[in-house]
């Protein structure tokens, strides 16, 4: 039958009789999204990849929500209040839940949940590292929670909203065991699960009965795809509602196409060149500020990125929790950085050779046109593209690195702590060089520290710090872009790729 | 219809004709990348964020246009061509010298080294290449060098074996028995009466070889394990230039045809050469 | 004859396992699975410990190794490290579609090459033969994956005839197949026509014509079935390149096969799907090479002794 198929092709080939294109997008109430990489199993344990939540976001819920616009908000939980100073957490749940299997939703299903997150069960995956602040979960009554803590967690509240904490139904999986939920999720959200084509698509169908009131769209359908042009080539051809792979340089094509907007938001990413304080020129912190002061960021944000970024000043978006408008980035001066690195006996033609992820479209244009600006310096500037994996689990982490690295983070939770820490603190994997026991001390006070306001404080005075030290240069915060079929209403587009298409329609 | 009459004038203008158009583009190309030095100074290096993506055609100071960072689209594909040609030569060469090497020791005194270059051969064959090309470059990392070097290592083999081949069918003939019988060294034998003897082979392959691996350079390039974009190559410019099809053709287009030029050069001369010095097609493999 | 296909065999053997050998331990170079299963992202090393350990990578190269092997022998591949899928599972779906694939850019290639290797045997020398085989070689000198770029905007966006991408109906075969296809091309019209000029030249072919046999029936009923079997068994070899080369014309694609699988394995240092994918993709090439080696020893027993 396989052969017959193959003939039958190169039949059609032959003959040119060639079918009007078959359009599956374009089926009423069907609306397909794009993915770049299928992360393999659908249970929330499993995997640590923002394909597996623009998908899943839609079939399971969180005790918290986060909307598009970012805001926390209740989720299966409907309110909850801080016990026993600080070390007790009490979640009221809501009522008359089900999951997708009919199962219904309680207490137990969430103590279920964290018990197999922190379990053994949870071990194996790379979720449990972000939920260690938890202790464990006792079953207070049928609708009630406690979440005993183990120490402080600030950002608890918002990692409930996501990955490892979405609630999953006990029973179903006692039953049918972690394989089979791998590959057949069941949840509480507004999607119920259909079917999954390993490499080729997950498909989705609206579940009625979810507790926020049926989703507008009968089937949801996301097919992975990895290449960029090949996104936006299916979403030209209308057999792709919405794509999230738009390097920059492509957002021109789908602005211009008729049928098509380009739909453009801040997003978490930010991205910085982190700079090397063991060796190299860069090893002098005035050499440092004159980098950053030598390099047009305005220009470049303009020029390359189009203008779908802003700048920055620390390491975080301006939705980040920490993030001070008041810091502003060192200006852009080539005159005055040549002079900083003169004074600070850099000789003309130095080498500074920037580390990068090579298959990041939109980052290599961004990293030859700052090592533009740094050969205007009078530097030898040079760019080293590597793998990712290679460079994000041996260059970085073994301090292998040129004088310069490509440095990339969409924090989910849009808190400065979880990148502030992991970024500068001593013995952290993305820090191989610096040991500054002033930092360690602000980045470990932060932690333990509930009052809002105070906390702030703090990860704003880190901010302060590190840019004083310049330990990066700060380059931009960029947005996330999507690329959606007009056909598309209400297209909510979340600023992270968590999809949650509850009130989309398609025409 | 008159069928199969050996038409000798004709086949002899086409062959020069292949002859003659494939010594055009590849001699052209390699002349224009040879002198790139001097036509364009800057190395095609000299971004100009304000004037990014201005069309071919109508500056006359950007003949071809501008790339997405300013930079001149005719100076990036004449200076292109010094790693794309440097890639494909190169690794060729050292296949060659390796392999043949190899190739003639284990022909000609078989033993031991003709079972490990045979199995070695085999082993090759059965690795997917551009799978390993990938796991390799992620292990040694990316650079001109390195590729290149994974080249060497993925292609000597090819060579090995097709000089093995041509040795096992010399080393009984009558020159080479007479030529020992008088007390002629192993050594002077292998390079004065059987090395001559093939190399005609060797350079069609190595002809195709080179259009290949220039070809490959930017298949690599594709797939994000290319070399240091600030340096233009064909195959960077190619892969980069791909997000900028629909709005800016010539970003890609134009070293798209310099490689196509080029390889197409190759392949006329390699088929050319097969003509000529190998007409019973032992090397067509 | 039993001899040497027992010999061949063993050969195949061994170098079937000489490349899960290098496969499985040049992967292991560089690259940790438990990091990028993380995401590269917020973890502790001791939580990376723990996923390690349940990955089964504490244990020596050798020791994993050998579980590989003992797998491969009750054919279990093991479980992809994303997600615990059965590796076996994962390439029961993608083999077929890669296989497919293969099999229409090899026939295609045979229904682009042979008219025009004919057409240019019985015009040798004049343009038509030239033009043909420049024409052949153009197609031989874009890298495929431009090309395969070059055909979307084309037959998909500006036509809007064929789709851009995946494995679907028959039409999702077709750019693909002839980005593939093209490359083989080149080869095969220059077989064809050194063969039908061979096969031309014969006596029986003389013989025929001057009966007054019709052009066309002499040259596709008699000429061109003596040049099949050269024909044949070399496209038996181009199998093997083929897919070898597959990888990027599935990722243009988005084709669901053994190139993206074995790439998104390697880009996630998934061990086990790599090793199964490039095991079973060793496995078909040494196969072809096999048959093909035992069918040349058939008909030559010159070989046999090789």
């Amino acid at each position: 039958m396989k052969m017959s198929t193959t003939l039958k092709a190169l039949g059609l080939a032959a003959t040119v009789a060639l079918a009007p294109l078959a359009a599956p997008a374009q089926a009423a109430g069907t609306m397909s999204v794009a993915i770049a990489l299928d992360p393999g199993s659908w249970d929330p344990i499993d995997t640590f990849v923002v394909d597996w939540s623009s998908a899943a976001n839609n079939i399971f819920d969180g005790l918290t929500a986060r909307g598009a616009d970012m805001k926390l908000k209740p989720g299966l939980a409907t309110s909850w209040e801080f016990l026993d100073n600080n070390g007790r957490i009490r979640f009221k749940l809501r009522e008359n839940v089900k999951f997708q299997n009919g199962e219904p939703f309680n207490a137990d299903a969430v103590k279920f949940t964290f018990d197999r997150l922190l379990g053994d069960e949870g071990k194996k995956g790379p979720q449990q590292s972000n939920y260690t602040s938890i202790d464990h979960v006792e079953v207070v009554d049928a609708n009630t929670v406690d979440f005993v803590m183990k120490q402080p967690d600030p950002v608890l509240l918002t990692k409930l909203a996501g990955y490892g904490a979405m609630i999953v139904p006990p029973k179903y999986i006692q039953e049918k065991g972690d394989d089979y939920f791998n590959t057949h999720p069941v949840g509480t959200g507004p999607y119920k699960f259909v079917s999954y084509e390993p490499k080729v698509s997950l498909t989705l169908e609206a579940f009625p009965d979810h507790w926020g009131g049926a989703p507008k769209l009968d089937k949801l359908v996301f097919r992975m795809i990895a290449e960029a042009n090949t996104q936006i080539a299916e979403l030209q051809a209308g057999r792709l509602d919405v794509a999230t792979l738009i390097p920059f340089g492509l957002a021109p094509t789908v602005e211009k196409d008729p049928k098509l907007s380009l739909i453009s938001i801040t997003g978490p990413t930010v991205v910085a060149l982190r700079l090397n304080t063991k060796n190299g020129i860069t090893k002098d912190v005035n050499v440092r500020k004159a980098l950053i002061t030598g390099i047009d960021r305005d220009a470049i944000i303009k020029a390359v990125l189009l203008g779908h970024a802003k700048p920055i000043a620390s390491f975080q978006a301006d939705l980040s929790f920490g993030y001070d408008p008041n810091l502003k980035p060192l200006s852009f001066d080539l005159a005055k950085a040549k002079q900083m690195l003169q004074q600070a006996g850099v000789a003309a033609g130095a080498p500074i050779k920037i580390d990068f992820r090579g298959n990041d479209a939109t980052f290599r244009e961004v990293a030859q046109a700052a090592a533009g600006y740094l050969q205007a310096l009078g530097l030898k500037a040079s760019l080293q593209p590597y793998e990712t994996p290679v460079l994000l689990n041996d260059i970085i982490p073994n301090g292998k690195t040129d004088e310069a690295w490509h440095n990339a983070w969409g924090g989910w939770t849009f808190d400065y702590d979880n990148t502030a820490y992991l970024m500068y603190h001593s013995g952290e994997k993305w820090n191989p060089y610096d040991k500054d026991p002033k930092l360690d001390a602000m980045l470990e006070k932060q932690r333990g520290i509930y009052d809002v306001k105070e906390r702030e404080k703090i990860l704003q005075e880190i901010a302060r710090y590190v840019a004083d030290q310049a330990l990066e240069i700060p380059l931009y915060n960029q947005n996330t872009i999507y690329g959606v079929n007009k056909r598309v209403k209400n297209f909510d587009a979340p600023a992270d790729r968590r999809f949650r298409f509850t009130e989309t329609t398609v025409e | 219809m008159a069928v199969a009459q050996a038409a000798p004038a004709s086949r002899r203008r086409f062959r020069s004709f292949e002859l003659v158009l494939g010594v055009i583009l590849t001699g052209g190309m390699t002349l224009a990348v040879l002198f790139s030095g001097f036509l364009f100074p800057d190395g095609g290096e000299s971004m100009d964020l304000m004037a990014r993506l201005l069309p071919p055609f109508e500056n006359p100071a950007h003949l071809l246009g501008t790339d997405p960072l300013g930079r001149d689209v005719l100076a990036r594909v004449i200076v292109g061509g010094r790693i794309s040609l440097t890639v494909g030569v190169l690794s060729v060469m050292g296949a060659v010298v390796l392999g043949t090497l190899v190739g003639l020791v284990a022909g000609y005194y078989r033993g031991i080294a003709e079972i490990v270059l045979m199995r070695f051969a085999d082993i090759q064959l059965a690795l997917p290449f551009i799978l390993i090309a990938i796991m390799f470059l992620a292990i040694l990392g990316t650079g001109v060098d390195k590729v290149i070097f994974f080249m060497i290592v993925a292609q000597w083999v090819q060579y090995a074996r097709l000089v093995r081949g041509s040795v096992l069918a010399l080393r009984d003939r009558e020159f080479i028995l007479s030529a020992r019988a008088i007390g002629v060294g192993n050594g002077r034998i292998i390079f004065q009466h059987i090395l001559p003897n093939v190399l005609g082979p060797i350079v069609i392959l190595m002809t195709l070889n080179v259009a290949n691996n220039i070809l490959l350079e930017s298949s690599l390039t594709f797939l994000g394990l290319g070399v240091d974009p600030l340096i233009p190559s064909w195959g960077g410019m190619l892969a980069d230039g791909r997000t900028y099809l629909q709005s800016a053709w010539w970003v890609s287009v134009f070293p798209g045809l310099a490689i196509m030029f080029t390889v197409l050069g190759l392949n006329l001369l390699g088929d050319w050469l097969r003509d000529y010095l190998d007409p019973t097609g032992q090397a067509t493999k | 004859m039993a001899g040497f296909i027992l010999k061949r065999l063993l050969q195949a053997i061994f170098v079937v396992l000489a490349v899960t050998l290098i496969v499985s331990f040049a992967i292991r170079l560089s690259g940790d699975p438990a990091v990028m299963l993380a995401g590269g992202s917020n973890i502790t090393e001791k939580d990376l410990q723990n996923i390690r350990q349940a990955l089964g990578l504490e244990r020596p190269f050798y020791v994993q190794y050998l579980a590989f092997l003992k797998g491969l022998l009750v054919g279990d591949f093991g479980r992809s490290f994303m997600g615990g899928t059965p590796v076996s599972l994962l390439i029961s779906k993608a083999l077929p579609a890669t296989l497919l694939l293969a099999f229409a850019s090899l026939l295609l290639s045979i229904v682009l090459s042979v008219p025009l290797g004919v057409h240019a045997a019985v015009n040798r020398g004049r343009w038509p033969d030239q033009l043909i085989r420049i024409l052949s070689l153009v197609g031989l000198s874009f890298p495929n994956f431009w090309l395969a770029i070059m055909m979307v905007l084309f037959f998909s966006i500006t036509l809007g005839l064929l789709p851009p991408s995946g494995m679907e109906g028959p039409e999702s075969f077709i750019m693909p197949a002839l980005t593939m296809g093209i490359i083989l091309t080149a080869t095969n019209v220059r077989l064809v026509r050194t063969s039908m000029l061979e096969t031309l030249s014969q006596q029986y072919i003389m013989v025929a014509r001057s009966k007054g046999l019709k052009d066309w029936v002499v040259l596709y009923k008699h000429a061109l079935r003596n040049s099949a079997i050269p024909l044949v068994t070399y496209i038996g070899l181009q199998f093997g390149s083929l897919i070898g080369g597959i990888v990027i014309v599935e990722r243009v694609f988005n084709w669901p096969g053994m190139g993206t699988l074995a790439f998104d394995a390697i880009s996630a240092r998934d061990y086990p799907v790599l090793q199964g994918s490039i095991t079973v993709l060793a496995l078909f090439i040494v196969l072809i090479n096999l048959l093909v080696d035992i069918a040349y020893g058939l008909i030559d027993p010159r070989i046999r002794t090789e």
